[in-house]
């Protein structure tokens, strides 16, 4: 899964969101790394919608024009779940190294090769 | 309506029609709400990306392959027509592609690369256009215009023999089966000429149709029907 995929989908956890909604709380995710332009984020929408992982939820009227709210779907959460499960998996590869070099790094040193 | 506005209307045209009917409002919403307050234009990340969204929507790529796939096909029509016209040049004919008698390198070359080009694109432009339409009726015409495509391929000139085929040596060409033919203008290059025109028509015509967009349009009706109770 692509990084503004994986955002997308996140912004959506705590419920439906609309388009610039979408794009604000993806931003705010990601620390400002992850900035979606309009087009991206239609292009996004469309195959993530194809896909099942986001669905249409809502669909009202705001200033003449339509605002569509997108919610995540039961496999877009599992997706989401099983994305951030792999990538915890692969931060724990380094960050546990490390912590074990901070803490047992001495006594290593110490020990006979 | 502001400039803004009216600048995001036009990008938004890098869409079809189709998929604006469904969606231009919401994204110019987008747009609107996504720029600073006081802009009059787009910012270009925005632009970008909607020229972007818009060919992929539109599938750029077996638009391009298919267009140059009949501008080729029309283009080696149109050649063996003139080539039929050099009458009563003696033709070149053997495993080589046929000549006229004084045909600059430089056309030559062009004729045979154009031969190749189109015999390669051949294949991608049969899938790519599969893979674009699948899921629509509309695989059914591409696949039927693909064929007349082949169809059209082959070169209806008459070539009249005045003698036997010998094998024949030049320096730039190496040896071929070759025998001098007389050729009769063969006017029957320029229908195929105009059917591969046609046949671009056709293409075009097929392409411009609407791809699924299957979960949207339901979800669309669906969210709307929730929302009157």
């Amino acid at each position: 899964m692509r990084e503004p995929t994986y955002f997308v989908l996140a912004s959506l956890l705590d419920g439906p969101l609309h388009g610039y909604a979408i794009i604000q709380r993806t931003t705010e995710l990601s620390g400002g790394r992850v900035r979606l332009a309009t087009g991206t984020l239609y292009t996004a929408l469309d195959r993530l919608t194809a896909e099942g992982n986001v669905e249409l939820v809502r669909e009202e009227i705001v200033n003449g024009r339509a605002r569509r709210s997108y919610g995540l779907t039961s496999s877009g959460a599992d997706a989401l779940r099983t994305e951030a499960a792999r990538m915890a998996e692969a931060a724990r590869l380094v960050t546990d190294r490390a912590r074990r070099v901070k803490a047992g790094g001495t006594a290593r040193k110490a020990s006979p090769a | 309506m502001t400039p803004l506005e009216r600048r995001c209307q036009l990008l938004l045209r890098a869409y079809p029609a189709w998929y604006r009917r469904e969606r231009a409002g919401e994204m110019l919403g987008t747009l609107l709400e996504a720029s600073a307050p006081g802009r009059r234009w787009p910012s270009l990340r925005d632009a970008r990306s909607l020229v972007i969204g818009g060919l992929r929507v539109r599938g750029a790529l077996v638009w391009c392959l298919s267009m140059l796939w009949v501008a080729v096909g029309a283009a080696g029509a149109g050649y063996v027509f003139i080539l039929s016209a050099h009458v009563p040049d003696a033709v070149y004919i053997g495993i080589a592609l046929p000549s006229w008698v004084g045909e600059s390198d430089a056309t030559y070359v062009a004729g045979q690369l154009g031969a190749m080009a189109w015999l390669l694109l051949t294949i991608p432009v049969l899938v790519a256009g599969l893979v674009r339409l699948r899921q629509t009726p509309w695989i059914f015409w591409w696949a039927l215009a693909w064929v007349a495509g082949l169809a059209l391929a082959f070169p209806v000139a008459d070539w009249q023999p005045s003698a036997p085929a010998v094998w024949a040596c030049s320096g730039n060409q190496g040896c071929a089966l070759a025998g001098y033919r007389y050729a009769v203008v063969s006017w029957g290059e320029l229908a195929v000429f105009a059917g591969w025109l046609a046949l671009g028509a056709a293409m075009v015509v097929i392409l411009a149709r609407p791809v699924r967009h299957r979960n949207l349009s339901d979800a669309t009706s669906r969210a709307r029907g929730e929302a009157s109770p």
